[in-house]
């Protein structure tokens, strides 16, 4: 029993971890209604530069905790300025992808300056332990629930009672109005993103400090578990996500009480699907508040497509087609059966979350059902290849839709959540169900691609044959964009109550569109499945979830051309600035900055 | 020509523009040295052991040329980062293939990255060279597979001999890195251990960007074994121990050769005390390869530490300089030469020579050390 208790504190502990990042991110998301990935790497940029602090210039504490904060708040301020300020009038959709953008470039500089080696950040609080239960606690713990705790209560007296308080909630409750009555907005927006930045670079101290070791690979699963936690509270509800980060750390916790460390994120991820299904607006949401979306469809604006000629399109696709005829490198080859395979897996998520509107942040747990079902069928029944792959796309669509199925209620940001959500979870599940997945060992000797029994190994072969498939779904997903099923699709994105006026079952209309996604994400998954000939759980991961989004945003959002343009262009960025070796990422996020920046609609435009 | 060149030019630019940092491979005065491709990370979450990995190649790579190179000319590496993402590692494969100048592929780090190139190189016909991939699968990906990375058949059972019949351990709790490696390992531990009569007593396998263990050490403490097997890397180690220590667990602490590192040291500090670490090799070793690289590293790197991993580049670089040798600038004569290279130096396993059925190297070497006093000592048989 006394187990229990220590499960309990455990899980409060870390809870008390979580909560630090969350309160940053449920501040911004209280005022612009923006999940800041960007808070993970203010929160990396606070460990490193409480180390440089604390390791070469011997502060003592509490000028440490200043000075971090200080630089934090700085970080935050220069973000919003020059990051976030110039999307203000632009697409919603813009400024998440913007936060994506810099959340890379931090971490890469990070790297850069410090090298990615993990380094100790020692504790500068005496080293005594207090016994609680069959454990103990030391100060850090101590110290991190007041710090947690403090700022929640600072900043719920802060936006209940003072003046600038009022301005930034009514600035959050709509902006348009707030700007007549005088708030200047921008001032608001300044002093919530260093609050939370100053915030966030704290608890990167603090920390680190607990674990005695900061890695610059602490900036994403920071950025995860904070979302989570902020969002079980109920987005935006400071208080909330105090209370959420405790609740996550708790479930965490009992989880491997019962079921063992490997299912720990498991737990995480279903106690937020969970909180999703059953109330949407977090935990804590009253009944009054309003909807923390719109109710029409603002989150993707529509704007004005570039209009492509038909014969500049045949002839793209005759150039492309013969093009493994001309004296190009197997590497040039390589790189775009990569992209063709990205190109379809965009090709499901701008049907997804352009058309339809419901933006998937988890979208290579379709690839991987694809993979693994496809894998798994050649291997085990030696189903032809071609059949294989086939039946993971169908696979895919149908796991896909109804993984994602109670979600269809959810909108605008809920929906990338839930499917981040899912997205771990599937990857989760193929890791600890070994008897069908082979878990972390993974699957190797995967038959090569083949078709009649012929076998493609030949580079060329494996181009044209990607190609061929993107192309026949592509001109697929034309021919039901152009349909009223596309037209369906497209209301109830824009608005979904005059969809449903209309009589447009809406979930009928959002399945349809998953089963059509997934079956192209599958087919994508289990074509790289037997190009790859091993895959474990690690092969689709959230960053190609990403990916993939910024692929379908960098495009334009349910443009067909757009998704396979972005893909070339994101599989070939990354190749081409390999002559900057180290700092590729670093340019690679720099010029998805500028693209946002200056063409937040995508490349070719919404359709 | 034109490519490392150019490469290099716009690295040590913008290293010099930047950091100004020096770059360690920069003269390429002589005419075309023998060049090897590397596919590791230099970016995303593992980049800290393609960082590892450069250390050791350039220190090779310097003893190398000092002795004159390749029968005269020089050999160097080109590193290309995959991230360990496996789209990326087959398209560094094809160029690497297509690449006339390439002998030989070294890397990836992870399985899944590793293994998806491996088709390309071996229907290519180009070596790769998997010195970190443990996977017992990889070398099955054909006969242009071939890899020195300890096979864990082989350390696993070393590390259980410490714990159960040195330290005299009979209740484990093995905590694994749930990847391929911890989970190969573990099964390989777990056997060894109970055919020396000790019994597993619980088994927990962690991610690998765990950062909390409290709860998982409960369920350690519940199942009260006499001792904790860490199948980890030093990262993830260090903070197993610290909070082992802070939750009140005292128990002997024994841990696989990958936590053989000073990070482990920084980043556990006292908590790491008295951890039992089974490794390849160890400072004082008297053996003189290992004199040789550990004075050598310590000249070129500042009075740093080597690590496993930093041993284990070093030891392939040698490696294929040993192949090269024999096999010349012909890429299949170069496969062929593995297997009938013989007896090369080599830290980690004294002098190696590939077994030509697995591909793989036999008979590590092994030394059984212990943290005192914040230093990796041979262990003197005292109990702790």
């Amino acid at each position: 029993m006394s187990s229990w208790l220590d499960y309990t504190i455990n899980g409060l502990i870390v809870g008390n971890v979580y909560a630090l990042v969350a309160v940053g991110l449920a501040l911004i998301f209280g005022v612009s209604r923006l999940i800041n990935f960007a808070q993970g790497s203010i929160y990396l940029v606070g460990a490193y530069i409480g180390w440089v602090a604390v390791v070469q210039l011997h502060t003592p504490l509490p000028l440490t905790i200043i000075l971090v904060a200080v630089v934090a708040a700085l970080v935050g301020l220069i973000i919003e300025r020059f990051g976030l300020r110039p999307l203000q009038n632009s697409v919603r959709i813009a400024p998440l992808l913007a936060t994506i953008g810099i959340s890379f470039v931090l971490d890469q500089l990070v790297m850069l300056t410090f090298s990615p080696n993990p380094r100790a950040l020692p504790s500068q609080l005496p080293d005594v332990r207090f016994q609680i239960g069959g454990g103990t606690i030391g100060p850090l713990d101590l110290l991190i629930a007041g710090v947690g705790i403090t700022s929640a209560l600072l900043l719920f007296v802060f936006l209940r009672y003072t003046k600038l308080g009022w301005a930034v909630r009514a600035a959050s409750q709509d902006r348009d109005a707030a700007m007549q009555m005088g708030v200047d907005v921008n001032r608001v927006n300044q002093t919530v993103f260093g609050i939370a930045a100053a915030l966030g670079g704290v608890s990167g101290l603090l920390v680190g400090m607990y674990y005695n070791q900061i890695d610059t690979a602490m900036s994403l699963q920071a950025t995860l578990k904070g979302v989570v936690a902020e969002v079980v509270g109920g987005a935006g509800n400071v208080p909330g996500a105090v209370v959420g980060s405790l609740l996550l750390g708790l479930v965490e916790s009992y989880g491997i009480a019962v079921f063992g460390t490997s299912y720990r994120n498991l737990f995480a991820f279903l106690l937020l699907v969970v909180v999703l299904v059953l109330r949407p607006n977090g935990l804590f949401a009253s009944a009054r508040q309003a909807p923390p979306e719109p109710l029409t469809g603002t989150f993707i604006a529509p704007s004005r497509p570039v209009r492509i000629p038909r014969w500049a399109f045949a002839v793209a696709v005759a150039l492309f087609a013969i093009l493994p005829l001309l004296p190009v490198s197997f590497y040039v080859l390589q790189t775009l059966i990569n992209a063709w395979l990205l190109g379809m897996l965009a090709l499901s998520l701008t049907l997804v979350a352009g058309t339809i509107g419901q933006v998937s942040l988890g979208h290579a747990a379709l690839l991987a059902i694809g993979a693994y079902t496809s894998a798994l069928l050649s291997l085990t029944l030696n189903l032809p290849v071609g059949l294989a792959i086939i039946a993971g796309g169908l696979m895919s669509a149908a796991l896909g839709t109804i993984l994602i199925s109670p979600s269809f209620r959810l909108r605008g940001h809920y929906v990338s959540i839930a499917t981040l959500a899912i997205g771990e979870i599937v990857s989760l599940v193929i890791l600890n169900w070994e008897s069908v997945t082979r878990g972390p060992i993974g699957i190797s000797g995967i038959p090569p691609l083949s078709l009649f029994g012929y076998d493609l190994v030949d580079p060329k072969a494996v181009y044209w044959f990607s190609f061929v498939v993107m192309v026949v779904l592509a001109l697929l997903q034309v021919r039901l964009l152009g349909s009223h099923l596309g037209r369906s699709f497209r209301a109830i994105r824009d608005d979904d109550i005059a969809a449903r006026a209309y009589g447009l079952s809406l979930n009928r209309y959002k399945s349809l569109a998953f089963i059509f996604g997934g079956f192209a994400a599958g087919v994508s998954g289990g074509i790289a499945a037997h190009l790859y000939s091993y895959i474990n759980h690690e092969t689709f991961n959230t960053q190609q979830s990403i990916l993939a989004l910024t692929v379908v945003i960098l495009g334009g959002l349910g443009n067909v051309v757009g998704a396979l343009l972005g893909a070339v262009a994101l599989v070939g960025l990354p190749e081409v600035f390999r002559i900057a070796a180290e700092y590729r990422i670093l340019i690679y996020g720099i010029v998805l900055l500028l693209l946002v920046r200056f063409r937040p609609q995508g490349l070719l435009g919404t359709i | 020509m034109s490519n490392i060149n150019r490469r290099t030019l716009v690295k040590g630019s913008l290293a010099a523009a930047i950091a100004g940092t020096t770059i360690s491979r920069a003269a390429f005065a002589d005419a075309d040295p023998i060049l090897l491709g590397v596919s590791g990370p230099l970016t995303g979450p593992n980049a800290q052991y393609g960082t590892q990995w450069k250390q050791g190649f350039d220190l090779a790579l310097d003893e190398i040329t000092a002795a004159g190179g390749i029968n005269g000319r020089k050999l160097a590496y080109t590193f290309e980062d995959s991230q360990s993402d496996p789209r990326q590692s087959v398209a560094i494969a094809q160029k690497f293939v297509s690449d006339p100048r390439i002998m030989m592929e070294l890397g990836d780090f992870s399985s899944p990255a590793s293994m998806a190139a491996s088709p390309i190189y071996q229907r290519g016909g180009l070596v790769q060279f998997g010195f970190t991939n443990s996977h017992p699968d990889f070398t099955k990906g054909g006969d242009f597979m071939w890899s020195t990375s300890v096979s864990q058949a082989d350390e696993q059972p070393l590390l259980a001999a410490y714990a159960v019949k040195k330290l005299g351990l009979k209740k484990l709790a093995v905590l694994h890195l749930n990847t391929d490696w911890g989970r190969t390992s573990r099964d390989y531990f777990n056997n060894a251990a109970k055919d020396y009569g000790a019994e597993i007593v619980v088994t927990e396998g962690y991610i690998a960007e765990e950062r909390d263990f409290r709860s998982t050490l409960v369920r350690v403490r519940d199942a009260n074994p006499d001792g904790l097997v860490l199948i980890s890397y030093y990262s993830d180690g260090a903070l197993i121990a610290r909070q082992a220590r802070q939750v009140g667990l005292k128990q002997v602490i024994c841990a696989a050769s990958s936590v053989y590192s000073p990070k482990f040291l920084e980043l556990g500090g006292d908590a790491v005390e008295d951890v039992h670490v089974g490794t390849r090799y160890f400072p004082e070793d008297p053996r003189p390869e290992v004199q040789k690289f550990i004075a050598g590293f310590k000249k070129k790197y500042n009075g740093l530490e080597p690590d496993a991993f930093n041993a284990y580049s070093y030891d392939a670089m040698n490696m294929a300089a040993a192949v090269i040798r024999i096999g010349g600038t012909d890429r299949k004569a170069i496969r062929d030469a593995f297997a009938k290279v013989k007896d090369v130096p080599s830290v980690i396993f004294g002098t190696a020579t590939f077994d030509v059925a697995t591909r793989r190297v036999k008979g590590a070497m092994n030394a059984e050390l212990v943290v005192r006093n914040g230093h990796f000592t041979v262990w003197d048989g005292k109990p702790t």
